[in-house]
């Protein structure tokens, strides 16, 4: 037993250095996910009238669709559109938050609006809320974006204001402020840098409720149009051939999301362990 | 985001399985012999407005509750049913209907040609139908009704056939759909709205009375009708085309052709904004030559074996072969070259090497709009968009609802369907009168010769001999292209072991299908055994 355990490298890694593993492997696994959605065409995900609604097998590993098109690649492509929305919308609300933030910090009227604004977005359930606003701002992947953006940036903000709060309070503010620093020199130098760690935490840990939420504005039928690759409007159309037994149509996507989503939390919680010392030891 | 999304992840899966495990399982519900249940929509599923004729209940189907004039056979000929004969006059501006006598709505009170006329000039009024031609239908005495059109049209005897007749003395538009009163061979015994619309059966019925005593129509979506199908909760289920390669244990496929016809719009004017801000025409479309590669490019058998599942006909125009006013107009399609070559004699060339063909600055490149809840009409679609493709032509594909494709209609090509038993339905897709008008000739196409085949065919007051004009209309306006015809769909049911739906004499089915029409002669196959 010993002499195998020297021979595993893990082993004589750090926890620092199999954080740091750990986060490469995965997102290496998002990046490769991303870049063959990427490299599949819509317009080649043809319909073959032939091969409908075959199980898996060596040839489509996730069987066909009614209309005779590979899941495999249709899964990808949703997954890969899932991941772009996802990104767009956490770093679009973290900028909301860090924006909010900032505002609440630069007097008490402005942290009475901020904190009303979270409350008053915090109070309405999420999907409500982005079901409006992507049918506001018209169909297809941009009123998804933006209204996942819009609803997602309640709780980073938040931390951020009370971050802020309590940097403001520190000594060495209200010198740089007896120095006749301005405001935004002190929110630069020497508040940004401190709540760096949160921000970038924070938007990894927005990605995968952007991701679900995607998902479940898709398999509303909001968004975008039926025949269109994304997981939610897969999974929406698989509950139609559930009862005919086309078990594969519902479980390869769906388990391949919840991996996604999973891989997602998982970097959050790593790369918090790898910027906050204080997690690390727990 | 933590384990509970985990837990949710594998709740949220273990639930799919369950419910996939217990829609198939097998529990039926013990009905008598003669009673049915049913989940078929005949056109729309569950009447949004109640069961009033006159908000659009059963237009030009078998209502059930109510009589019609006339119905259809199932060639398309007009049979009596509240009549008993009609003469059309020389002018051919009446029309004279001599009604059955005796016949009592459920309320027990008689049916008259006052019921009739009030009928019809409602109808007019509610726009149910299209009785534009209609002056006014006037009672000559209790079983004698009169016609008078403001422009002679022949086909309006159709008409007769389209609409229920409602008793002028109780009606009223308020209640009268969740309380209808008519004298069909059912009356509403139960609806729960959302879920289900009980008939029984009317013992005063002057006709044929039906085998069965009460239908229940559940009110679902088709993968749930399918599902209770499995469960043995349903003795007839309408399903869509996809579920063409499924089997039910104690049940069998029934297929009726029909003349329902999915056709793609192409509009043949170059874009112009109406006083509404609607756009009518499409740059692309207009050039004949797009559409003539088109027609002749796609292959049609390809789509009925593919987005029908092999369930219909290939059609060159829009009247079915089984009307008795069709024509043999004849192309042949699937001819790639042929396409390619109409486009290049138009000029139309692919100068940028994209696969996709242009002229002066100008893309082969439109969208094409289906309604996202009808996934034959995405099929088609998606067929389409890449049989064009493979020509030189971009058509994206695009899943609306019928509220957004409101205001595109007469722009993008949409995936249109359609079809009736009534040789007016030419007017509606050819002539100039109603281009780009509601759902009418959505490609507002505008041929004169066309028109005046339309004219000659309605002007002509024997309804036989106008059918020999009526046939000539498509062939004269087919070579422009306004419409690609697709085929018409079979109509696909699974049906229990123990119902006989009389397959020999249903009627001809519309747009939307006619199930209920000869559910008089359906019976139970164990009780004609015993």
């Amino acid at each position: 037993m010993s002499s195998l355990s020297k021979l595993n490298p893990l082993n004589s890694m750090n926890l620092r250095q199999k954080t740091i593993l750990l986060i490469g492997l995965i997102v290496l696994l998002l990046v490769l996910v991303y870049a063959s959605s990427l490299s599949i065409d819509p317009a080649n995900i043809l319909t073959d009238f032939t091969l409908r609604n075959q199980p898996p097998s060596f040839e489509h590993l996730f069987g066909t669709d009614w209309l005779g098109r590979d899941m495999l690649t249709r899964t990808i492509k949703g997954l890969g559109l899932s991941i772009f929305i996802g990104a767009v919308a956490s770093i679009l609300s973290s900028i909301l938050a860090i924006i909010m933030a900032f505002i609440s910090s630069v007097n008490k009227y402005g942290d009475v609006l901020i904190a009303w604004l979270i409350d008053f977005f915090a109070s309405i359930p999420h999907l409500l809320l982005l079901i409006m606003i992507s049918i506001c701002l018209g169909k297809g992947a941009m009123g998804v974006i933006i209204g996942v953006a819009c609803t997602h940036w309640t709780s980073l903000a938040r931390v951020l204001r009370v971050e802020i709060k309590e940097i403001q309070t520190s000594e060495y503010v209200q010198l740089s402020e007896k120095f006749g620093k301005n405001k935004f020199w002190i929110a630069k130098e020497h508040i940004l840098i401190l709540v760096i760690t949160q921000v970038i935490v924070g938007t990894l840990l927005i990605f995968p409720h952007a991701i679900m939420h995607e998902a479940s504005i898709t398999f509303l039928g909001f968004g975008l149009s039926p025949h269109e690759p994304a997981i939610g409007i897969i999974l929406s159309e698989s509950m139609s051939y559930l009862t005919t037994g086309a078990w594969w149509l519902a479980v390869f996507p769906g388990v391949m999301l919840l991996i996604i989503v999973l891989l997602f939390d998982i970097l959050g919680e790593e790369v918090e362990k790898l910027l906050d010392p204080t997690k690390a030891q727990k | 985001m933590d384990k509970k999304y985990i837990i949710g992840g594998v709740v949220a899966l273990i639930a799919i399985i369950a419910i996939a495990a217990f829609a198939m399982s097998g529990t039926s519900t013990v009905r008598a012999e003669n009673e049915l249940a049913m989940a078929v929509s005949n056109h729309g599923g569950e009447p949004e407005a109640g069961f009033d004729p006159l908000t659009g209940w059963a237009t030009g189907t078998e209502p059930l509750i109510q009589s019609t004039i006339f119905k259809h056979d199932g060639n398309g000929s007009l049979v009596n049913d509240l009549a008993t004969g009609y003469t059309i006059s020389g002018d051919g501006k009446t029309i004279d209907v001599e009604l059955r006598e005796g016949v009592k709505f459920t309320d027990d009170t008689p049916l008259t040609a006052e019921d009739v006329a009030f009928t019809y000039n409602t109808a007019k009024e509610t726009g149910v139908t299209n009785l534009d031609a209609l002056d006014k239908a006037e009672a000559v005495d209790d079983t004698h009704v009169k016609f008078v059109l403001s422009d002679v049209d022949s086909s309006f005897v159709h008409r007769l056939a389209s609409v229920g007749i409602v008793p002028s003395d109780s009606y009223n538009n308020e209640t009268y759909g969740e309380n209808p009163v008519g004298s069909g061979p059912y009356k509403l015994a139960q609806w729960d709205k959302g879920q289900q619309a009980i008939f029984e059966i009317n013992e005063n019925y002057y006709g044929k009375k039906p085998y069965y005593e009460k239908i229940t129509n559940l009110f679902m979506e088709p993968d749930a009708a399918f599902a209770a199908a499995q469960k043995g909760d349903v003795d007839i289920v309408e399903v869509p085309l996809s579920y063409a390669n499924e089997t039910v244990e104690g049940m069998h496929q029934v297929i009726y052709p029909s003349l329902d016809v999915r056709y793609i719009g192409l509009p043949v004017n170059t874009e112009t904004t109406n006083e509404d801000g609607i756009i009518i025409g499409n740059n692309v479309t207009a050039d004949p030559a797009i559409r003539e590669a088109i027609n002749v490019g796609i292959n049609r058998s390809a789509m009925v074996d593919g987005a029908y599942n092999g369930l219909g006909n290939v059609s060159y125009v829009g009247t079915s072969k089984l009307l008795p006013w069709s024509s043999d107009y004849t192309i042949e399609d699937g001819n790639v070259e042929e396409a390619k070559r109409i486009l290049a004699a138009g000029g139309w060339t692919d100068t940028n090497g994209d696969g996709i063909v242009e002229k002066d600055g100008q893309t082969a490149s439109f969208d094409i709009d289906y309604s996202s809840s009808d996934s034959t009409r995405q099929a088609v679609a998606l067929q389409f968009s890449e049989q064009v493709k493979e020509f030189g032509i971009e058509a994206t594909p695009n899943g609306k609802t019928w509220d957004e494709m409101d205001t595109t209609k007469f722009n993008q090509p949409i995936v249109w369907g359609g079809g009736s038993a009534d040789p007016h339905q030419l007017y509606n897709f050819y002539d100039s009168e109603v281009a780009a008008n509601e759902y009418s000739n959505p490609a507002a196409y505008n041929n004169t010769a066309v028109d005046a085949l339309i004219s000659a065919a309605m002007a002509n007051p024997n309804l036989e001999s106008s059918y020999a004009t009526w046939s000539q209309v498509e062939p004269a306006a087919a070579p422009d292209v306004p419409y690609v015809w697709i085929g018409t769909l079979d109509y696909l049911m699974f049906v229990s072991d123990s119902v006989d739906m009389s397959d020999d004499t249903h009627t001809i089915y519309p747009h939307g299908g006619d199930i209920w029409g000869n559910v008089y002669d359906w019976t139970s196959t164990n009780a004609t055994a015993s």
